[in-house]
């Protein structure tokens, strides 16, 4: 092990003296130290706090992803100007030395991020202070209360609408309304109609109610921190003034709850907050939240609008699950587990080709993750599609080029499903769960894996020949 | 009995060839190559540009991996790690790190073998003084110059104290004083018991440490021996006494073509080396404390170097100390009353020159003498250079004997000699001087002790002068002859003396 972390010591020493990383850093230090200075927000002090972590957080993974590939280029300009032979030929077997300069890149990075977390912190206070409030006091309570703070968000559990998609298949099949469509399939057929229910529950008409039950809100009960409500609405019939008025119900009378009522008039299409008593939720821990497309005010004129909860702008509960510091930290540890697969990538790309090369392919599986769950999307439609779009020739070549991009799939894992930095910046947990998953995904099992390559090729390769 | 040892390295029709981007085989650089490096060999491996020494080295050191053919080196594949700490490396060029200073780079390879701290610090310090480099130890690698970077790598691959050292063109781009610090630390180690691989393309250090040689041309395997019994030429004989004047060699010519029916070939002054010289000069500068910001003459090798080479088993060491005593066998000066005294007419001229009949040689009370060499001028040496022209013998640069000198001869051959020799053009021959006028002094170290002569691992004095325009000297070629160098100390030339003038045939 001491020979490894020679070799890591070795890569730290190097990367902080390398050009190209001392230019990538000062580019972290201006975004980071310079938005606080240049970005407003929504003029709200919460907005000016959300927007600076969100730049930050998202240019310095960015940022540290283009320098982690950089760093690797330790290991290919040791092949170029042979320091590999000084290196080799001393009692250093070939795995160390792959794992030696991973533990470097490594550290580097966890170094960088830290560093920028603590920059973050100190400034997020500073503006804080300095930020001048639109409203002090409900300033203050939404930065502490929705931004700073980690929350547990719950998504409402909708109805079970098999039954009457499947009732409503039944007869369709009755009329025979399906005969004619080709290649009918039957399963896809159902969960279509169960979609359609769910969608048609979701929407609430006028002078209409939905009750969204939600479970497992394993808060608690007794505390002084208030739950909160979040959702967007969609609003047909646009008002007027682009206000609609409502009110929310929360508490389950039949479970002795206490009920509380809130009248609310929101601007259509943006995300709002409701606050209410955590002791609405009942002692099996599940929640009734009730919404009445209704006007409360009565001195208001009412606007017969269908309100639409949409599945996208998905309505949540949220509480108060632990510190913003140490949310912090969880959310670093995810994006320092990117990090560490993108360098595993970078050095098995340097292990086998030259650096331009390599370079290349490591951007490209860079890429590959970030955009992860766009082409999941669009290699799933791709290897669905049975229209024959292209010659036989072409046709063969396409195929391929999604089979092989869905084996790289396998490997390379999807970074998206890792992205915290939204939740985070409104004040979500960035839970434990989540963090253990990364790690385990991305380090205990993609990371070894590529690393692993790596050392099998730079075993097999002869270090004193040159590579394409 | 003893048990025989494994050689250190040991390659079976070793090939290697390099492919092109196609995997077309384009060039053979290693064909069917068997060689065998024995413990404590001091090993050269010789070639022009291209005959496959580096990729040797590669391979022996797993660097490159054969394409036909086996390798171990110490019993083991080059690519075994544990066989790696017990070599040192050298490549042929210093392949550091610019970011680091001198310092941190023995630090960085002391840590790859997982030396502890303190020893790390001790060893780098020392190679540190060894090679010079102690007063800019701070500076960062990529400012040295290629010498001094070449001093680096020398050091880096000393500081396992290996027992096998690999070292790819040690003394290219190097200055004299690292130069001859290198040889003199690859005789030192040779003397510990280590094992030396050296490839060069400047065959007078090869000739000067190595025991053992292979040329190699394209790839293949052209000659491999005993540097000796390669090198010794048997159609000439070299004798080197105190300087005598021209009268005296003309005697000594006529004797040897009365009796020999044979010509003296050639007749010269043996000169310090232009090595010898200029080292002179640059410990003058450094004793005159003259800064500099390039390297410094080097300090003596470590004493961690020196120590036995370390050893797993016991039987090795044993086998060590018994190698190391059949070396000392070998250098012992035979006594000339120990061997038998075959009545040769060449036996009887040398008497007959030396006015004694009992073998004694002439001690040496000077510093000049003269080399004469005779052969058969009708035959030159072929492929050898010669400093003589062929058929009437040339005397090279002749100075006169200082007055002892002169005596010695003189009472030596029975007659006076009042005025100094001169040479043919009548000028008098002045004594051996250096260019500043004084008059060439033994090679003394610092401490003002006289430097030993350089020799050849058996002990024999090994130091072919040269003329200007680079040709050799017959003088000391053949080192079992021994003749002496005039920078000899007087005790060395009395116990070597007797053994040169028994080995006359």
């Amino acid at each position: 092990m001491s020979t490894t972390w020679a070799i890591a010591r070795h890569m730290i020493a190097e990367g902080i003296r390398m050009k190209i990383a001392f230019v990538l850093l000062v580019l972290i230090g201006l975004v980071v130290l310079g938005l606080p200075f240049t970005i407003r927000g929504d003029s709200s002090v919460s907005g000016a706090v959300q927007s600076f972590m969100a730049y930050a957080f998202n240019a310095t993974g960015v940022l540290l992803g283009l320098l982690t590939i950089f760093l690797s280029r330790s290991v290919a300009d040791e092949l170029v100007q042979r320091q590999i032979f000084l290196l080799v030929t001393k009692p250093v077997a070939r795995w160390q030395y792959i794992l030696g300069k991973w533990l470097g890149i490594t550290m580097l990075n966890a170094v960088f991020l830290a560093t920028t977390g603590l920059t973050v912190y100190g400034l997020v206070h500073y503006i804080k202070r300095t930020h001048p409030p639109i409203d002090e006091r409900y300033d203050a309570a939404e930065l502490e209360n929705e931004v700073l703070v980690a929350r547990h968000a719950l998504t409402v559990t909708p109805p079970d609408f098999t039954a009457p998609a499947q009732k409503e298949f039944e007869r369709n099949v009755e009329q025979g309304l399906y005969d004619n469509v080709p290649d009918f399939k039957p399963e896809e057929e159902k969960e279509r109609l169960a979609r359609k229910y769910e969608a048609k529950w979701r929407v609430v008409g006028p002078f209409d109610a939905r009750i969204f039950p939600f479970e497992r809100v394993l808060c608690d009960r007794s505390s002084d921190r208030p739950l909160q409500l979040r959702y967007k609405t969609d609003v047909s019939g646009y008002p007027p003034d682009e206000v609609y008025r409502g009110l929310w119900q929360f508490g389950d009378p039949k479970k002795g709850t206490r009920v509380y009522q809130v009248p609310v008039r929101h601007v259509v299409g943006r995300f709002h907050t409701v606050r209410f008593p955590a002791d609405a939720v009942a002692e099996d821990n599940t929640l009734n939240v009730v919404f009445v497309n209704e006007n409360p005010f009565r001195d208001e004129p009412q606007a017969n609008n269908v309100i639409d909860f949409r599945k996208t702008n998905e309505v949540q509960v949220l509480f108060v699950v632990g510190s913003f510091e140490w949310n912090m930290i969880r959310l670093l540890t995810l994006m320092l587990c990117k990090l560490m697969f993108l360098g595993a990538t970078a050095i098995l790309m340097v292990a086998v080709f030259s650096f331009p090369v390599a370079c290349l392919a490591s951007f490209t599986i860079y890429i590959f993750a970030g955009a992860g769950s766009f082409l999941n999307t669009a290699l799933d439609l791709a290897s669905d599609s049975n229209v024959t779009m292209f010659s036989s020739v072409k046709e063969f070549a396409v195929r391929s080029i999604i089979h092989l991009f869905g084996m790289l799939r396998w490997v390379v894992p999807d970074f998206s499903r890792y992205d915290a930095v939204e939740g985070f910046v409104n004040g979500q947990n960035v839970g434990l769960a989540w963090v253990l998953d990364g790690v385990f995904w991305l380090v205990c099992v993609k990371t070894v894996l590529v690393l692993g390559l790596a050392a099998l090729f730079f075993h097999r390769r002869e270090v004193a020949e040159l590579s394409f | 009995m003893a048990e025989r040892r494994l050689p250190v390295v040991q390659t079976a029709g070793l090939c290697k060839t390099f492919r092109d981007f196609w995997r077309r085989p384009c060039v053979d650089a290693v064909k069917d190559l068997n060689l065998e490096i024995q413990p404590g060999e001091v090993f050269g491996l010789l070639g022009p540009n291209g005959s496959g020494k580096t990729t040797t080295i590669k391979l022996l050191l797993g660097l490159l991996y054969p394409t036909r053919g086996r390798i171990s080196v110490f019993g083991k594949p080059p690519t075994d790690v544990s066989v790696k700490s017990r070599i040192g490396f050298l490549p042929e060029e210093s392949y550091l790190y610019r970011f680091l200073v001198a310092h941190e780079t023995l630090d960085y390879y002391g840590r790859l073998f997982r030396l502890p701290s303190r020893i790390r610090h001790e060893r780098a310090e020392r190679l540190l003084d060894m090679v010079g480099l102690r007063h800019e130890a701070k500076r960062r690698v990529g400012e040295y110059s290629k010498g001094m970077a070449r001093r680096i790598g020398l050091a880096q691959a000393l500081i396992n104290d290996p027992e096998f050292l690999i070292l790819d063109e040690p003394t290219s781009g190097l200055d004299p004083i690292g130069a001859r610090q290198i040889k003199n630390v690859i005789r030192e180690l040779g003397r510990k018991g280590k094992t030396i691989l050296l490839s060069s393309h400047i065959l007078a250090d090869v000739e000067d440490v190595c025991d053992r040689v292979c040329i190699l041309y394209g790839g293949q395997q052209r000659a491999a021996g005993d540097i000796d019994e390669l090198l010794q030429r048997t159609d000439a004989t070299q004798i080197t006494l105190p300087a005598v004047s021209e009268a005296t060699i003309e005697q000594i010519r006529d004797l040897i073509r009365r009796i020999e029916k044979k010509d003296i070939t050639a007749v010269s002054h043996p000169r310090i080396r232009l090595e010898d010289f200029f080292l002179r000069i640059v410990e003058e500068a450094h004793a005159a404390n003259i800064r500099t910001s390039g390297a410094r003459v080097g300090g003596a090798v470590p004493e961690f170097l020196k120590t036995p080479t370390a050893t797993t088993t016991e039987q090795i060491v044993e086998s060590l100390v018994a190698a190391s005593s059949r070396k000392i066998e070998t250098v012992t000066p035979v006594l000339p009353t120990a061997l038998p005294k075959p009545d040769h007419p060449e036996r009887r001229v040398i008497e007959e020159l030396l006015g004694a009949g009992d073998g004694r040689t002439v001690k040496a009370t000077s510093d000049e003498s003269v080399e004469i060499e005779a052969g058969d001028a009708n035959q030159p040496a072929d492929g050898w250079p010669t400093a003589s022209a062929v058929g009437k013998p040339k005397i090279k640069r002749p100075r006169p004997p200082r007055a002892g000198d002169a005596g010695v001869i003189d009472e030596l051959l029975g007659r006076k000699t009042d005025e100094p020799s001169r040479d043919r053009q009548g000028a008098v021959n002045e004594p051996n001087r250096d260019r500043q006028g004084a008059v060439n002094e033994p090679n003394r170290d610092r401490q003002g002790v006289v430097n030993e002569p350089n020799r050849d691992r058996k002990g024999a004095v090994n130091e072919p002068s040269r003329d200007r325009k680079g040709a050799v000297n017959e003088s000391n070629r053949d080192r079992q002859e021994a003749v002496n160098e005039p920078n000899c100390d007087r005790k060395q030339a009395e116990d070597d003396e007797p053994q040169s003038n028994e080995r006359l045939p």
